[in-house]
């Protein structure tokens, strides 16, 4: 199954390595996203004395982040993975629509395959936005400011992480595609679906800005999970024993909705897949 | 020979509608080259995917490639090259990139694959498109290729749904050429379902009629037409002449001779087989032909005979819709 899955995987990125405009706007986007929501919701922006884009009292509630755009980037890392994943299952419905999906039930691969190679292809897509992500985070003024001590094993821990979020939503969101029969299906219970993942998270604000009936959603959002991951390596060096366990946490989660998300994709291709 | 496809009793029901394939029974013999000739909405389709693992049989059994359809899907699609209605490809690929995915979904080693994919590319004489983007294919190219898609493992059994579809009459033979010298040169057993009354006519040495979901009739395409009992001759001789009718009712294998005036109609198994008698017993008798018709059965024939409609009334009357089941259009 795994060959199967690649040589599908491969087949979706050579198109998609052939497509610059496609590429072009996973790279921008990130640009977008701190440029325009890094100045517009950043709270220093509330305090007349602040300076170089410094949080000032406010930075020990949004994790000892020394600028809004510390805190944002794993967040718009984490919302960049979550809007990939979601949409780039939009292939495998087309797939559907124009027969091809039935071509390759035709062949003697396992049918979880088709499933498997949407994930392998998402996910190398998903991770080509997070360094450019990054790095656009470092050049932009105000921007990202790593933590004393951050090295090499935080930046693997940052990669890491995000390469887990993206297996996790692309588990997801390739069975919804493969699941769905039309278009119009696959946008509808996208949108339904993103927007709350992403504005119930810590990605823009931290878990103490919601009311604490949303608390447990927030701090239980996949997204929440990785930004805050992706946050304690960004601001420390290393960690104390408290930073440990959170960190820790953060990944059992993620590592739950992994399994979980799996399972519900497989069942979803299984059942979409199978000869009726 | 051997049978390569088998099939006892099947049927399709979706819930809440009708059968749409309804106890169809059939078999192919290796090397053959089957058709399921009908309208659309006939129910061919439906019977190609169940038999390539595509759609669940409701009710009865099929063997293909001496593989259980029902408990054995995937020994059964390691067999088969299936070309379906629609021009299924990828686009964005390009044409070698296609075939080569093809093969590697087939488990073929990368060495063995390549050799075979130049082999079909000159074989439909597009070796020289083979690096070129699918997108920038003519309609006939696209179809060679996505014949040779299905043909890259080298399968014991090509199945096609209504191969020619769509296509113009130039590509439409060259696609009938492939598909005879595959069958000739390969002995490569081929199932097919066609509206088109010529292709199955040209290329099948099976026919079965289907319509509303049931086989009415099966038969090669001579035996079909022969069942009609015959040919028609038309004969005009000249003025003033004898009456030709006993004379041409004593001439073995005429069933039917009917005169208007200078004109006799006949009715004959094979026109070729009688016409040097007929000729000959005219000239004896001092009499010159004026004139001479003949025409054979067709199939649409056949299938008015059996249906109680023609082939074009059966289209009409279900809209002609192709709606294809594998989908449209390219990737």
């Amino acid at each position: 199954m795994i060959a199967e899955s690649l040589a599908l995987g491969k087949r979706a990125l050579t198109k998609w390595g052939r497509n610059p405009f496609a590429i072009l706007v996973t790279s921008i986007q990130a640009l977008f996203w701190l440029a325009l929501f890094g100045n517009s919701f950043n709270p220093a922006n509330a305090f007349s004395s602040s300076s170089g884009g410094s949080l000032g009292p406010l930075q020990g509630a949004f994790g000892g982040a020394a600028t809004y755009i510390t805190y944002l980037t794993p967040g718009v890392i984490s919302i960049i993975a979550l809007t990939g994943m979601s949409f780039m299952g939009v292939d495998l419905v087309f797939d559907r629509l124009n027969g091809y999906l039935d071509v390759l039930r035709a062949f003697p691969i396992p049918r979880t395959s088709i499933y498997f190679g949407g994930v392998v292809q998402n996910v190398v897509k998903g991770m080509v936005a997070a360094p450019i992500t990054f790095l656009i985070a470092l050049a932009v003024p105000d921007g990202l400011r790593l933590g004393e001590g951050v090295g090499v094993m935080n930046l693997v821990g940052i990669f890491a992480t995000v390469a887990l979020l993206t297996v996790v939503f692309s588990m997801f969101f390739t069975g919804i595609a493969i699941a769905v029969k039309s278009t119009d299906s696959f946008f509808a219970a996208v949108n339904f679906l993103t927007f709350p993942f992403m504005f119930t998270s810590t990605a823009f604000f931290p878990l103490s800005f919601f009311p604490s009936w949303l608390k447990p959603v927030a701090q239980a959002n996949p997204i929440s999970l990785a930004s805050d991951a992706m946050r304690l390596l960004v601001v420390n060096g290393t960690f104390s024993p408290s930073q440990v366990s959170a960190f820790i946490g953060d990944w059992v989660g993620l590592l739950i909705f992994g399994l979980v998300f799996t399972l519900l994709g497989t069942a979803m291709a299984r059942s979409a897949l199978r000869a009726r | 020979m051997s049978e390569i496809i088998d099939v006892r009793r099947m049927t399709k029901t979706y819930s809440s509608s009708a059968k749409v394939v309804n106890d169809v029974s059939f078999s192919v013999d290796e090397g053959e080259i089957f058709s399921l000739l009908g309208p659309n909405g006939a129910g061919k389709t439906t019977t190609i995917r169940m038999l390539t693992t595509l759609t669940s049989i409701t009710e009865g059994e099929a063997f293909v490639g001496g593989h259980d359809v029902r408990k054995e899907p995937g020994l059964v699609r390691e067999n088969i090259g299936v070309l379906p209605q629609e021009v299924t490809l990828d686009n964005e690929l390009r044409g070698v990139e296609n075939l080569l995915l093809a093969a590697k979904l087939h488990h073929m080693p990368n060495t063995m694959a390549k050799e075979r994919a130049k082999e079909l590319l000159q074989l439909v004489e597009l070796e020289e498109s083979g690096n070129k983007r699918v997108a920038t294919y003519s309609g006939g190219m696209k179809r060679r290729l996505q014949l040779i898609t299905a043909l890259i493992h080298q399968p014991t059994i090509l199945f096609l749904d209504e191969p020619t579809v769509g296509l113009d009459i130039q590509t439409r033979t060259k696609i009938w050429d492939y598909i005879k010298q595959l069958n000739a040169d390969q002995g490569l057993s081929i199932f097919m379902t066609t509206h088109y009354l010529e292709e199955a006519d040209q290329l099948s040495d099976i026919v079965s009629i289907m319509d509303h979901g049931t086989i009415k009739v099966s038969g090669s395409p001579r035996d079909l037409k022969e069942s009609l009992h015959g040919d028609i001759l038309t004969l005009a001789v000249e003025d003033g002449g004898e009456d030709l009718t006993e004379f041409l009712r004593s001439i073995p294998n005429v069933t039917e001779v009917t005169r208007t005036d200078d004109s006799y109609r006949l009715k004959l198994p094979r026109v070729e087989s009688a016409l040097p008698t007929i000729i000959a017993g005219i000239a004896s008798k001092d009499l010159k032909i004026r004139e001479t018709s003949f025409s054979k059965p067709t199939l649409d024939q056949v299938f008015l005979e059996v249906t109680g409609r023609s082939m074009r009334d059966a289209q009409e009357g279900n809209g002609h819709s192709s709606g294809s089941a594998y989908g449209r259009g390219t990737r």
